[in-house]
């Protein structure tokens, strides 16, 4: 099935198995491998991309169900390497990832919410994102939202 | 140790438009006596195998044409932060900045692998005076050559920043590397004193951090080869399963599918994409052998203090006898571990591309060189026609520093005659996996009437969880018990009269491997929980009960555990009053000369326990790169929390019973407490830091629970009824 959308701002067509999940769509068939699979099943939010600025677990969306819609992932969340957005900007500054597997999608889960909630306190943090980290960068992901907030805020 | 004495006796430059400094340099004083330094390390601090290989670590730096200098590190980052600490020690001896040096992993086809697992966090530690060594000695190599060049005398030569100056004669590294021809072997150099040091103990952006925000980071699951196909594996969820029968007709009707292969019991479904291949995976009806009938308590039983062989470890006095002779005044308490799974967010996987005579692996594993001779064995081909190419690791913890599907997908690879990307699912990293072992503990004591130790005894009893594969069966046997890595941190560091450890070791029919902190943690909670008993027994403070066993002045490891201690009263604000529904705990273990303590405040909130406020005090030596401690700190602190508070594996007929996260619940960001840290440099060489913080997590917990509530907790996951 041929299935059009925009991926990053770029028109893009595809034609698969309508069923495939959209993770495997941008990862083998689009080649963009900032999104992660972690466990196939959303739990882990490791796969987490925005669609229509919905932050989602993509490796349980199927593809078909994204025709027209506006995909966005790691890869295009900041305009340049010189312009970084905020989220990206802060985990700079806090050295958030270690291993660094989950952190695209905490990153793409965290764009979301300082979007929405411009001033987020601990526990909005805490209880708005359910994403799971091994290696223990949690306190730095926490720091690294509130000051993407900051940078959010002054930027505006 | 000077370093003057040590001389390099092999030395072997090359010359290619670019410096190698060849790993036989470092290998000519490192693998000198290699049984020598086996014994002695064993025998003496009881090291984990990670870092008694009689194998040597090799490595090798290039200058590069745009003067930056490529780092082929033999250790493997995994998140651990190794890459930063070897490039900040490079750049300090050859006077560069950091961004200067690039670091890659070396590839097993180099020549130049390191034979040692990374692990048992010994990477810096044992890499400091090498690494510092060949990158003064290369150093020194340019500033000869310019010194030639210019015709000037070596003595006027500077080095700043990469680049050579002389009078108003100046060039980079690169320039002068691509301009000589002939190396002269200067003198070992003498490393610089600390007092010198630009980069290393400083604060520094760590060198993987720019790919890993940007999403460039190239991980197993990311990596490709030309015209590759996918595998995806079918699995039972039982151990040891073997195959009855296979009916793949409908799985082979899948469109995308090229093959279903089958050997022994390896069976595969091979796709033009992962979803293909998985889809179809699903489609294979397989009938299994499931002679693995293991239940939980067949678990319990087995790994029980005095079932099994035991072998005494630690001895003073006549702790034993006192114990049995005094057995109505014995305060005797047991502790249960878990069975638990590493959970890395990157699922194992492997490219293999197997060619009539040769084979390229791609793999993220703790050690490349063990992939490479599990691959000769799978498939029967000669080590030297292998290459193992290791990206970054999503994680290790130790789960890949056992086999992965390197073999495997070598195994499809010869079969189908293509490149093959195999990787497991998350039920297959559960099911499938290889476990930290549950483990028993019985601690008792006979205190005197001013409420000291007179006597103490420890039995572990627990299935090792490493050692055979170092030493094999006989091996095993000789030793009497892995007290490396399951009995790692069984033995008591506190001053008593009289004491005895010994470890039980036992088999399990469950598949085991090390987990972080490896025997540290079982041992850790289990001792400093019952220290914190005897204190709380007694009614003494628990750190002044610990500084009253800690009286050695002679002993430098006790020397310095008395300065942990007393940093984490001032920094922790231990004597100070406690906020009403809060309870304090604390932990220190001492763990391959790293010493670690926490103080940890809790609370009950709606009858579960709270972790709110962490202090640690970490004392690893000489710190390389203070940024990169904290962060293991708080990794360790979070892993400590999510093992004390949630994880937990079973067995039911034979399969593990948690194949999902959401039966294996993990710390997330709900569970983050405050956390502080503080570092001390008792030692001038480093110490390891990826694990040392994890073990006084646990029984810190269960001390502040026992402080607030006065129950004793005894068995992980803590579960308050």
């Amino acid at each position: 099935m041929k299935i059009d959308f925009k991926l990053n701002g770029k028109p893009t067509s595809i034609d698969v198995d309508p069923a495939m999940p959209l993770l495997w769509v941008v990862r083998d068939e689009l080649k963009l491998t900032a999104t992660k699979f972690g466990c196939g099943m959303a739990m882990c939010g490791a796969c987490t991309l925005h669609i229509d600025g919905e932050a989602v677990r993509s490796c349980s969306v199927p593809v078909e169900t994204i025709a027209g819609k506006n995909i966005l992932t790691l890869e295009g969340l900041s305009e340049s390497e010189a312009n970084l957005h905020p989220i990206q900007q802060a985990w700079m500054e806090e050295q958030v990832p270690q291993c660094g597997y989950c952190q695209s999608g905490f990153m793409m889960a965290a764009a979301k919410l300082i979007k929405e909630n411009p001033n987020p306190t601990d526990d909005d943090i805490k209880n708005g994102i359910t994403n799971i980290c091994r290696c223990g960068t949690h306190p730095r992901i926490i720091k690294a939202i509130k000051r993407a907030a900051e940078i959010n805020n002054q930027n505006h | 140790m000077s370093t003057e004495k040590k001389s390099f006796s092999r030395r072997k430059f090359l010359q290619r438009g670019a410096i190698v400094l060849g790993g036989s340099v470092v290998a000519s004083y490192l693998g000198c006596s290699p049984m020598r330094r086996f014994t002695a390390q064993k025998v003496e601090s009881m090291d984990l195998p990670a870092s008694i290989s009689s194998l040597k670590p090799d490595f090798w730096f290039e200058i590069l044409a745009d003067n930056t200098i490529l780092l082929k590190s033999p250790k493997i980052e995994m998140g651990q932060g190794v890459w930063t600490g070897l490039a900040m020690m490079a750049a300090e001896e050859l006077e560069v900045s950091l961004d200067k040096i690039k670091v890659e992993h070396a590839n097993t086809g180099s020549g130049l692998i390191d034979n040692v697992n990374t692990g048992g966090s010994s990477s810096t530690s044992s890499l400091y005076e090498p690494v510092r060594e060949v990158a003064a000695t290369m150093r020194e190599m340019l500033k000869a050559a310019a010194a030639k060049q210019w015709n000037v005398a070596i003595s006027t030569i500077k080095t700043e920043n990469g680049i050579l100056s002389s009078g108003g004669k100046k060039a980079t590294y690169g320039e002068i590397a691509a301009s000589t021809k002939e190396w002269d072997e200067p003198k070992t150099p003498t490393l610089k004193p600390k007092s010198a040091f630009k980069i290393i103990g400083k604060e520094v952006k760590r060198v993987d951090l720019k790919p890993k925000v940007m999403g460039t980071a190239k991980y197993t699951l990311d990596s490709e080869l030309p015209d590759m196909l996918y595998a995806v594996l079918v699995k039972s969820p039982y151990l040891d399963a073997t195959i009855k029968s296979v009916d793949s007709k409908e799985a082979a009707k899948f469109s995308g599918v090229v093959k279903i292969v089958r050997e022994g019991n390896l069976l595969a479904v091979v796709a033009k994409s992962f979803y293909a291949a998985d889809s179809a995976s699903k489609k294979v009806i397989v009938e299994w052998n499931t002679p693995n009938k293991t239940q939980q308590a067949d678990l319990i039983k087995l790994v029980t203090v005095g079932n099994g062989k035991e072998a005494n470890i630690q001895k003073k006095g006549s702790a034993k006898s006192i114990i049995e002779d005094n057995k109505t005044e014995v305060f005797r308490q047991e502790y249960r571990t878990p069975m638990a799974t590493h959970a890395q967010m990157e699922v194992n996987g492997a490219i293999a591309h197997v060619e009539a005579n040769k084979v390229l692996i791609i793999t993220g594993s703790q050690g490349p060189s063990q992939v490479r001779d599990l691959v000769s064995k799978a498939i029967d081909i000669k080590k030297d026609k292998i290459d193992v190419y290791t990206p970054l690791l999503g994680g290790g913890f130790g789960r890949k520093a056992a086999p992965g599907l390197a073999a495997e997908a070598a195994i499809i690879s010869k079969l189908v005659g293509k490149p093959i990307k195999v990787y497991n699912s998350r039920q297959h990293e559960f099911q499938n996996g290889v476990y930290r072992p549950n483990t028993h503990h019985v601690l008792q004591a006979k205190m005197t009437k001013d409420g000291t130790i007179e006597a103490i005894t420890h039995d572990q009893a627990t299935p090792d969880m490493y050692v055979r594969n170092m030493v094999g069966e006989i091996g095993l046997k000789l030793l009497g018990s892995d007290f490396l890595s399951a009995g790692h941190g069984a033995s008591l560091m506190y001053n008593v009269p009289n004491k005895s450890v010994s470890v039980w070791n036992t088999d399990v029919p469950i598949p085991i491997s090390i987990w972080r902190a490896v025997g540290m943690f079982p041992n850790t909670f289990a001792i400093e929980s019952f220290i914190n008993e005897l204190a709380h027994k007694v009614g003494k403070d628990a750190i002044d009960f610990r500084l009253d066993m800690l009286t050695d002045k002679e002993d430098k490891i006790i020397e310095r555990s008395r300065k942990v201690l007393e940093t984490l009263i001032e920094k922790s604000g231990w004597k100070t009053p406690k906020a009403e529904g809060v309870g304090r705990g604390i932990a220190i273990g001492n763990d391959r000369k790293s010493i670690a303590a926490a103080a940890i405040e809790v609370e009950i909130i709606e009858g579960k326990i709270k972790v709110k406020k962490v202090t640690n005090v970490l004392d690893m030596g000489q710190i390389i790169n203070p940024e990169g401690i904290k962060a293991q700190i708080e990794g360790c602190v979070m892993m400590g929390i999510s093992a004390t508070l949630y994880e937990e594996l079973t067995v039911k007929d034979g399969q593990i019973e948690q194949a999902y996260f959401s039966q294996y619940p993990l710390a997330t960001l709900a569970d983050v407490p405050e956390i502080l840290s503080f570092l001390l440099e008792g030692d001038d060489v480093p110490y390891g830091v990826g694990e040392p913080p994890l073990s006084p997590i646990a029984p810190a917990i269960v001390g502040a629970v026992l402080d607030l509530t006065g129950k004793a907790l005894r068995s992980l996951p803590l579960r308050l009824s």
